[in-house]
């Protein structure tokens, strides 16, 4: 390999607390003088590294440093925020005063002590990856444009993006609680625009990551990703339009854990149920899914882009059951909405930064296999769709209706896998569409670390996973009537 | 701190240190918002925000560094690390910064900036929230709930310099409210909607009760929604919808995506894609607009770009790398925060008005399907695929009926603008992005 100039280039991650503990606990004190019942500093230092390669040329290689610090202060239920970019005493206190103009009580003079909490490790990374140097970075994505293109001549467009962020975060807060984390996390992404007979353009996509080190992409290969992307582009040539209406599908394992994230997941944040806007609202208990259906939501889940060993408010990461064999069991709860609905954190409280106010968000959520062989499900229907890779979803948790989008899908006739089919999308409404799960792998797949969840403004990180599974009556989009 | 004065001294530190050409972008922000929550603060957020992106070419190699830490020190090692990263890069000739004739030709664009939101006390915010909620709930009794409702502001400046003898800096002011009402029917069924206004002046606003009502009406009227079959109908789209129909339309119009021949406007220029009422247009000089600015984010002047004049594909949209690419010239449409380099992206972007009321537009549907809202992302802008969830009412012999929902309508992007029938009067920009209600002869709307 040759050594580029840039060999040494490297921002250093920080691994030790850049702001003393005494001061953290001045900076509580401030934000509880006007009194008060919970004052939390939050400081975040992330670096992060990005390189695209577009029409077989680097586009670009970048590389950026955000800090700051958010604080928030609980008076009688109500919340305020303060947030900079200044990492100065100044600011510090600055943000706190303004955090604490929510309380009106007047405060006393407190004093608050915060010592040090053990967490649990589920990411050790030993090189924190913005210390990688960016020739090694650049590289990756060199190979995986070289390979897309080898993989077939109708490949005419490739872009690839490696990005990564090595983000270090300390909590402190009125309860004692100080916790430090350092979360690297990485992905590796390709495009590939194929082009057919007649002009005829199919896209394909793959990639992965996770809270892992930059060897990671030793065995998870730049050409591997590539070759994938490819495959779709070409395999999705000259498929033919989607049929509209109801069909039973079978959905491909890993990715489709969208379907659970978007049918389900969200609406189980226990924002959602204090406020009484999600349909499951009360339904503690309840037959939600087929018994077939048990739903996790999993933090601590080793080297996933979803777990964490502390949540943003200082939690540690959990497992929970959300639905066991089709009972609801339980929400997911940040402290906040934990203490207002008089119920414990499941360690769900994320931010997207210091920006953001924390709130309950997945981690990584996924189906428990079943006893089911996938080509025995693929057999089992006569007419149907088979969706072998997504794109996006959405939800509308009041209402529950959810879509998610299939990139890639063949038709299922008397069995067997038919023509390739464009331009499909699901549609259902959450519990509805997993009463409707018949069958249930027995092949359990994480999706290959791609996943950004969106809500309120706020992106953060999560996984999903789900074996092979066959929904009846679920509502295809699509073009064909 | 004088931001201006330190763009410059950034540049000037990486011309002496190898650059041969350097920009920096910084921009500086505060913001405050407020919730509300049964009659009293549910949340109050402020802030203040700075960052600084050094875009630096060193032979032809880019390298870009951004940075939030102002600290002396951290700001000395940050332009070295955009001078390491542009070696770490390949060499291409397009690689450049807009030149200084590429920077002249600006036109008065108008004040951006109203001292009475810059000004704008929290109280004011707390009580335009309180009566939001109010109105909302005084609306119907059905409402019961809400996911949020809410008012805020922010204030925001942008300082840009480069080697190329930019050096300039604007500010405006943005002011927002919004309510996010939740319906019940009593037997377990809830629907939700959502209205909104977003202005750079106070006196645009509308007022909290005109919020809190639509807002309402628009998640009341969704009670008891249900599927309908499979068919083939006229749809309608109000002009929200519009507005993000539009947004898909003009994503396939990036110049970007043209020159990798990447979307279904390749090879179309000059020629007919839509229906003979439709113009789409990006306007960066719209008085007073949410997306108006006197130059983008690479110092280019903004102006008028027509995407689309009556059916005809006519322009597409650039920065200045990307014309430089394909042999074009910058349209002003290089969009970027601090923390990216610049890319394509809109101004002021709407579909013109027509002239037929949406009542109207409505009246003359038979059987047809009246979108309200949408799930999921809209178009593949490579493939023209257009598939997405949507809710809304029924049409039934000319008057809005019963409420549908868990459909999708889909078609494809081209076959879509071509068959629009009918384009509404009823053009308001809520936000940089708008339309009338638009008219599709006929979707593919999937259900039963």
């Amino acid at each position: 390999m040759k050594k580029s100039p840039a060999a040494s280039l490297v921002v250093p991650a920080i691994r030790s607390p850049i702001l003393a503990p005494a001061l953290l606990e001045k900076v509580l004190a401030r934000a509880m003088a006007r009194g008060g019942e919970f004052a939390e500093v939050y400081v975040e230092r992330s670096v992060s590294t990005a390189v695209v390669l577009e029409e077989k040329q680097i586009k670009s290689a970048q590389c950026g440093l955000t800090q700051g610090v958010g604080v928030r202060v609980i008076a009688d239920g109500k919340v305020g925020y303060a947030y900079s970019d200044d990492l100065d005493d100044a600011a510090l206190f600055r943000a706190a005063e303004t955090a604490a103009l929510i309380a009106e009580s007047g405060g006393s003079e407190r004093t608050f002590r915060v010592s040090r909490a053990a967490l649990p490790s589920y990411y050790r990374v030993d090189t924190p990856l913005a210390d990688v140097e960016v020739a090694r970075k650049v590289d990756l994505v060199k190979r995986a444009n070289a390979a897309a293109y080898a993989y077939d001549k109708r490949v005419k467009q490739v872009t690839a993006t490696y990005a990564d962020t090595s983000k270090a975060i300390w909590i402190a807060n009125t309860e004692n609680r100080l916790v430090a984390d350092n979360q690297d996390l990485c992905r590796l992404g390709v495009h590939v625009v194929a082009e057919g007979k007649k002009g005829e353009r199919r896209t394909g996509f793959f990639g992965g990551g996770g809270r892992v080190g930059f060897n990671y992409f030793d065995s998870f290969t730049p050409e591997h990703v590539a070759k994938e992307a490819a495959r779709q582009a070409i395999a999705t040539l000259g498929a033919v339009d989607a049929k509209a209406g109801q069909q039973t599908v079978v959905l491909a394992p890993g990715w489709s854990g969208i379907l659970l994230h978007e049918a389900v997941g969200h609406g189980l944040e226990a924002d959602f149920i204090r406020k009484k806007t999600s349909l499951f609202t009360g339904k503690l208990g309840q037959q939600v899914a087929s018994p077939k259906v048990t739903v996790i939501d999993d933090g601590t889940v080793a080297n996933a882009r979803g777990s964490i060993n502390t949540d943003d408010e200082g939690n540690p990461g959990q497992h929970k059951v959300l639905i066991e064999n089709g009972i609801l069991k339980g929400y997911m709860y940040d402290a906040h909405n934990a203490k207002l609905m008089g119920q414990k954190s499941t360690g769900s409280g994320r931010r997207q930064s210091f920006k953001h106010m924390p709130m309950p968000r997945m981690t990584n959520t996924y189906l428990a296999p079943g006893d089911d062989a996938p080509e025995d499900i693929i057999r089992s229907v006569r007419r149907g769709l088979y969706c072998a890779n997504f794109g996006g979803g959405q939800v509308d948790i009041t209402n529950g209706n959810f879509v998610f989008e299939i990139s890639e899908a063949y038709e299922i006739e008397n069995g067997k896998l038919g023509r390739p089919v464009k331009g499909a999308t699901l549609i259902g409404v959450g519990p509805e569409a997993l009463k409707n799960v018949t069958m249930v792998g027995c092949d359990p797949m994480p999706d290959p670390g791609l996943g950004i969840c969106g809500k309120d403004g706020q992106n953060v990180p999560v996984g999903v996973g789900l074996p092979t599974l066959r929904i009846d009556n679920m509502t295809v989009g699509g073009t064909r009537v | 701190m004088n931001y201006q004065a330190l763009a410059k001294k950034l540049v000037q530190r990486a011309a002496r240190k190898g650059a041969t050409q350097a920009e920096a972008f910084i921009q500086v922000g505060r913001e405050s918002s407020v919730r509300v929550r049964d009659g009293a603060i549910e949340d109050l957020t402020q802030a203040t925000s700075r960052g600084v992106g050094l875009r630096v070419i060193a032979g032809s190699r880019l390298g870009f560094a951004y940075t939030s830490d102002f600290n002396p020190a951290t700001l000395d090692a940050f332009v070295d690390r955009a001078l390491q990263l542009a070696s770490a890069a390949a060499p291409n000739r397009h690689n450049g910064l807009p030149k200084k004739a590429d920077l002249e030709g600006r036109q008065d664009v108008g004040p951006l900036f109203d001292p009475a939101v810059a000004n704008l006390p929290a109280d004011w915010k707390v009580k335009t929230a309180l009566e939001i909620e109010r109105a909302a709930k005084a609306f119907d009794p059905r409402v019961t709930t809400f996911d949020s409702v809410g008012a805020g502001d922010h204030v925001s400046e942008v300082y840009v310099a480069s080697t190329e003898g930019l050096s300039d800096s604007y500010q405006g002011t943005y002011v927002f409210m919004y309510a996010v009402p939740v319906a019940t029917d009593g037997h377990g069924g809830l629907q939700t909607s959502y209205w909104v206004d977003y202005k750079r002046f106070l006196d645009e606003l509308d007022t909290p009760e005109a919020i809190g009502t639509e807002a309402a009406r628009r998640a009341v009227r969704m009670l008891g929604a249900k599927k309908v079959k499979s068919q083939k109908v006229p749809v309608i789209f109000d002009p929200l919808m519009a507005a993000t129909f539009v947004g898909n339309v003009a994503a396939a119009a990036s110049g970007d995506l043209i020159f990798k021949k990447s979307s279904i406007f390749v090879g179309r220029l000059g020629k007919k894609v839509g229906a003979s009422g439709v113009t789409i247009v990006d306007d960066g000089l719209l008085a007073r607009g949410l997306g108006t600015s006197p130059f983008d984010g690479e110092g280019v002047p903004t102006r008028r770009t027509p995407l689309i004049e009556a059916g005809v594909l006519k322009g597409f949209l650039y920065d200045a790398f990307t014309a430089r690419k394909a042999g074009a010239k910058s349209t002003g449409n290089a969009s970027r925060g601090y923390a990216s380099l610049p890319h394509i992206g809109f101004n002021n972007l709407y579909l013109e008005r027509g002239d037929v009321s949406p009542e109207t537009l409505i009246g003359e549907v038979k059987n047809g399907f009246y979108v309200t809202a949408m799930l999921g992302h809209g178009a593949n802008v490579v493939t023209g695929e257009y598939s997405r969830g949507a809710n809304g009412l029924w049409i039934r012999d000319g008057e809005l009926a019963e409420p549908v929902q868990e459909v999708t309508v889909a078609g494809d992007l081209l076959g879509m603008l071509s068959s629009i029938d009918g384009i509404g009067s009823d053009l308001t920009l809520r936000g940089p992005v708008g339309a009338p209600t638009i008219r599709f002869s006929e979707l593919t709307v999937s259900g039963e």
